[in-house]
């Protein structure tokens, strides 16, 4: 690629910050970023943990292990992704953590593995029709774009130290960790069985990444999600009301609506959490309210 | 009245003591240490209340004292220094309240050549005072009974002279509701009820002239220090305030979940954008005025139907609209007019009917007309209050009081800490917030904690109260102590970068103090726990730092669909924090190091 990959440059960012960001935007835990020793990364926000690999060339599994093991004590259940997704969305990274977490996901999300009859082995996962189907799922992996997707999936933290055992063993694939535990498979008519995922990311490009430069190139010829910004009190001028556009990060929906996000104007995201960090990733569907920092009274 | 050789630069080293009983006025020595320990304003004002108020006393009692406080930057060309503060203990929370205005009368009653005019005792019948520099006298007030705060202030000039500045009470002030305030000029003095004890006294007005000049200890940097501000104060940081005033809040925090509707049963309002500024401003002809002294000019003055013209504030139409779930404009507008006819708070106004409109709903008072969304109801509601008639009676005691009276169960839902009715500000989805409104002295005040503005900053996540929201709460409580003792308006705060260094180099260069931006911190923290101390002595107990039952119970969702919850285990984690910050200990108490350094032995 000639750059590194989590440093490539995406609309005023990196890929790097862009993927950190969407996971902070969805989990209230931590994000964590597994690199190698002396790996260069580019800025992050505080928030965000990096933590080193202790031992390289091992491939993702050992990765998933170091990243697993440094949450352990703080959540209970991690999305773990690649850093070159850049059209990963919120809604994509919540309805695969709900395959693990519940709220009535698992009955689907096993009903599709078990169909498919291959339930791991540790794990069945057993028939939706059986009274009293209940099974504590361990791993949420999105079957999408006709391939698994161990590297946008959901895991049990406590999933470290088997995964740790699997390296040590040399078992180094993803599938090893699979054959031990409950997996559910979220095939693509499961995750597009949550609306909000089927309107805002219908082709699943969630789950695209990055291997080529000619991958970069046509992803970055892509135009930016499309997301609606709203000025208030002295920000709108005479430009009062929802506007829909174009940005992939809130410095650029700030660019667009003519705003100069200083230290007196804040963005608040979909309602909800604050920001002054430009390079806070959009993702389709968003709205973007600006409103003066000096906001009391 | 000129200044003692030994008084510092600003000052005029002491306190007129009048005493409305007898007549009699005396002077109170204000020492050199108690002026660079508490400034002016809010802070002196607590120092004042220690030494003059007697321990236990009924805020509506004769002996109860009350006192206007001026502060060193009173008549320095400072923008926004034109402002005074009114300190007694409340008669709505039994606690220390201060409320800030500003005005001429500032001027003019420091001019009288005191730092500050402390009323005690009570008249035979309703008076007027007249403190005209070292002399103070009474006149008669019973052709002003009933009248506004507005109408007896240009009575009153029209018959003392120009050169007299008036502050008055309306005529809920006179009947002894517990939120009336004490107003001039159009502007007020408004929470915590000092408009009754003002009124227990019998005094209907404080009017003032000038009768001497103060001097700054280096008029040169204060001058320039004032063309610097001035400049500063055109910038962006104050741009709402001018551009479309507070009400300028209302839409964005109906776009972010935090704007109290229904007697904060929800925190978003669908008829919010029927009052706001921007529809205002565009419907109703709007004027623009400031305050003396000041250059930012953040008054809005709409015209109503019928051609009555009134300030509008973001507090006001939050209280009387979304609370109330009253949408009409123009009901809005009437009822915050009526409020300031009768010299009501419009907070606790509004905070007290939104309960009752409730308590109705759920088959608890029998007032089948008070309804939520209802106009009428408001103001007729706010009507009975001035009267103190019909549900007016129970309403002038404020949502605790009245909520003791109604029982059932609505304490619950009572808006209110300590007593002082809530502030627009939802709580559940500004958790710093939250421990500022739970622990501040005053109670539910948006004024003496400033904690939204980290809420609002994007440096914390405002649904998730932990340490960083703890010195958040802290860290505004400080500046608000400064700022409301210097005194500045806060509006201008967001144009200082280094506000205590900056407000210690003003500070200086009026007084001639050697004083940098450490002291002030820590001068800040000794007014912040003077205030907690009075409220000790008054009968403070740990449980009144705390939020009504219905916001630690009743989660909200929010437009993202998250849940914003504040659970009693978070809160009572982030009020710890806040007294191990404030070394406090675990029951909120000061230790005996800093009751020393309170310089309260006399």
């Amino acid at each position: 690629m000639g750059t590194p990959k989590a440093a490539l440059e995406w609309h005023g960012s990196t890929l790097l910050r862009r993927t950190t960001g969407i996971l902070a935007r969805v989990t209230d835990g931590p994000v964590v970023v597994v690199r190698a020793a002396d790996q260069e990364l580019p800025a992050l926000p505080a928030q965000v943990e990096v933590i080193e690999d202790p031992r390289e060339g091992l491939g993702p599994l050992q990765g998933l292990a170091a990243g697993l093991a440094a949450v352990a004590d703080r959540a209970e259940v991690a999305f773990v992704c690649s850093t070159d997704m850049p059209f990963l969305h919120p809604a994509f990274v919540r309805r695969v953590l709900r395959a693990v977490t519940g709220d009535g996901e698992n009955a689907v999300a096993g009903g599709d593995a078990g169909g498919r009859g291959d339930a791991s082995s540790r794990g069945d996962a057993g028939s939706p029709a059986d009274p009293g189907y209940a099974v504590r799922v361990d791993v949420g992996l999105p079957l999408a774009r006709g391939f698994p997707q161990p590297l946008a999936a959901a895991y049990r933290a406590s999933l470290a130290p088997l995964a740790e055992r699997l390296v040590a063993e040399q078992r180094l694939r993803p599938a090893f960790l699979f054959d031990e535990c409950v997996v559910a498979r979220l095939d693509e008519a499961a995750l597009r069985s949550d609306p909000v995922l089927a309107a805002l990311d219908p082709e699943l490009d969630s789950v695209l990444n990055i291997n080529e430069p000619a991958d970069y190139s046509r992803a970055r010829e892509r135009p930016a999600p499309e997301i609606t910004i709203q000025r208030f009190g002295t920000l709108a001028g005479g430009r009062r009301g929802p506007e829909v556009i174009r940005a992939a990060t809130v410095a650029r929906a700030a660019e667009a609506a003519g705003i100069a996000l200083d230290g007196h104007v804040v963005a608040a995201l979909n309602g909800d959490q604050i920001t002054r960090d430009g390079q806070t990733p959009l993702a389709a569907g968003d709205t973007v309210f600006f409103i003066a920092a000096d906001a009391g009274g | 009245m000129a200044q003692l050789p030994t008084a510092p630069g600003g000052y005029f080293g002491r306190a007129l003591v009048v005493d409305a009983g007898t007549g009699a006025a005396s002077t109170l020595p204000l020492s050199d240490a108690v002026l660079r320990g508490y400034i002016g304003g809010a802070g002196l004002g607590a120092w004042l209340m220690h030494r003059l108020g007697p321990p236990g006393v009924d805020p509506l009692a004769p002996e109860a004292p009350l006192a206007f406080v001026f502060s060193p930057l009173v008549g320095t060309p400072l923008t926004t220094s034109a402002k005074f503060a009114v300190v007694a203990k409340s008669p709505l929370t039994g606690m220390l309240t201060d409320a800030l205005a500003s005005s001429q009368f500032a001027i003019a009653g420091k001019l009288t050549g005191h730092d500050a005019i402390v009323l005690r005792g009570a008249c035979e019948r309703p008076s007027v005072a007249l403190v005209d520099g070292a002399d103070v006298s009474f006149i008669d007030a019973a052709a002003l009974a009933g009248q506004s705060a507005a109408e007896a202030e240009r009575r009153l000039r029209d018959s003392l002279g120009r050169s007299w500045r008036v502050a008055a009470i309306g005529p809920a002030g006179e009947r002894g509701v517990r939120y009336a305030t004490i107003s001039h000029d159009g502007r007020h003095a408004g929470r915590g009820g000092l408009g009754a004890v003002l009124g227990a006294k019998r005094i209907k007005a404080i009017a003032v002239r000038a009768a001497t000049k103060v001097g700054s200890a280096d008029p040169q940097a204060v001058l320039a220090a004032a063309r610097d501000l001035r400049a500063r104060s055109f910038g962006p940081a104050t741009a709402k305030y001018r551009e479309l005033g507070t009400l300028a809040n209302l839409l964005a925090f109906n776009a972010i979940s935090t704007l109290p509707t229904r007697n904060f049963q929800a925190a978003t309002f669908a008829g919010a954008p029927r009052l706001a500024a921007e529809d205002l401003a565009r419907l109703r002809s709007v004027t623009r005025n400031s305050c003396a002294s000041c250059t930012i000019g953040c008054e809005h003055i709409y015209s109503a139907r019928g051609g009555k013209k009134m300030r509008v504030e973001y507090e006001n139409v939050f209280a009387l609209g979304p609370m109330c779930e009253v949408s009409d404009p123009d009901a809005v507008l009437a009822a915050s007019a009526l409020c300031d006819e009768l010299g009501l708070d419009t907070i606790s106004a509004g905070g007290t009917i939104a309960w009752a409109m409730e308590c109705v709903e759920r088959g608890l008072i029998d007032a089948p007309w008070l309804r939520f969304g209802d106009a009428r109801a408001l103001l007729r509601a706010l009507e009975e209050i001035g009267a103190r008639h019909g549900l007016g009676a129970l309403l002038g005691e404020g949502s605790r009081r009245a909520a003791e009276q109604v029982g059932g169960g609505s304490a619950a839902f009572a808006p209110h800490v300590k007593g002082l009715e809530m502030p627009g500000y939802e709580p559940r989805t500004m958790q710093a917030m939250a421990l500022g409104l739970a622990v501040n002295s005053r109670g539910a005040d948006h004024n003496r904690s400033g904690a939204y503005e980290a809420d609002l900053s994007g440096d914390i996540d405002r649904l998730a109260g932990g340490h960083a929201h703890v010195a958040a709460a802290v860290e505004t409580e400080d500046r608000a102590a400064i700022m409301d003792s210097l005194i500045l308006c806060k509006f201008l705060r967001g144009v200082f970068t280094e506000p205590f260094d900056e407000w210690a180099a003003l500070l200086a260069a009026v007084t001639g103090w050697d004083v940098d931006g450490a002291e002030l911190r820590r001068t800040a923290r000794r007014i912040v726990l003077a205030k907690r101390v009075y409220n000790i002595r008054e009968g403070w107990q740990p449980r009144d730092d705390w939020l009504p039952e219905r916001l630690l119970s009743e989660p909200l969702r929010i437009g993202s669909g998250r849940i914003a919850e504040l659970t009693p285990a978070r809160l009572r984690a982030m009020i710890s924090g806040y007294y191990a910050v404030r070394g406090l200990d675990d029951q909120g108490r000061p230790g005996e190091t800093d009751l020393t350094d309170l310089r309260l032995r006399y």
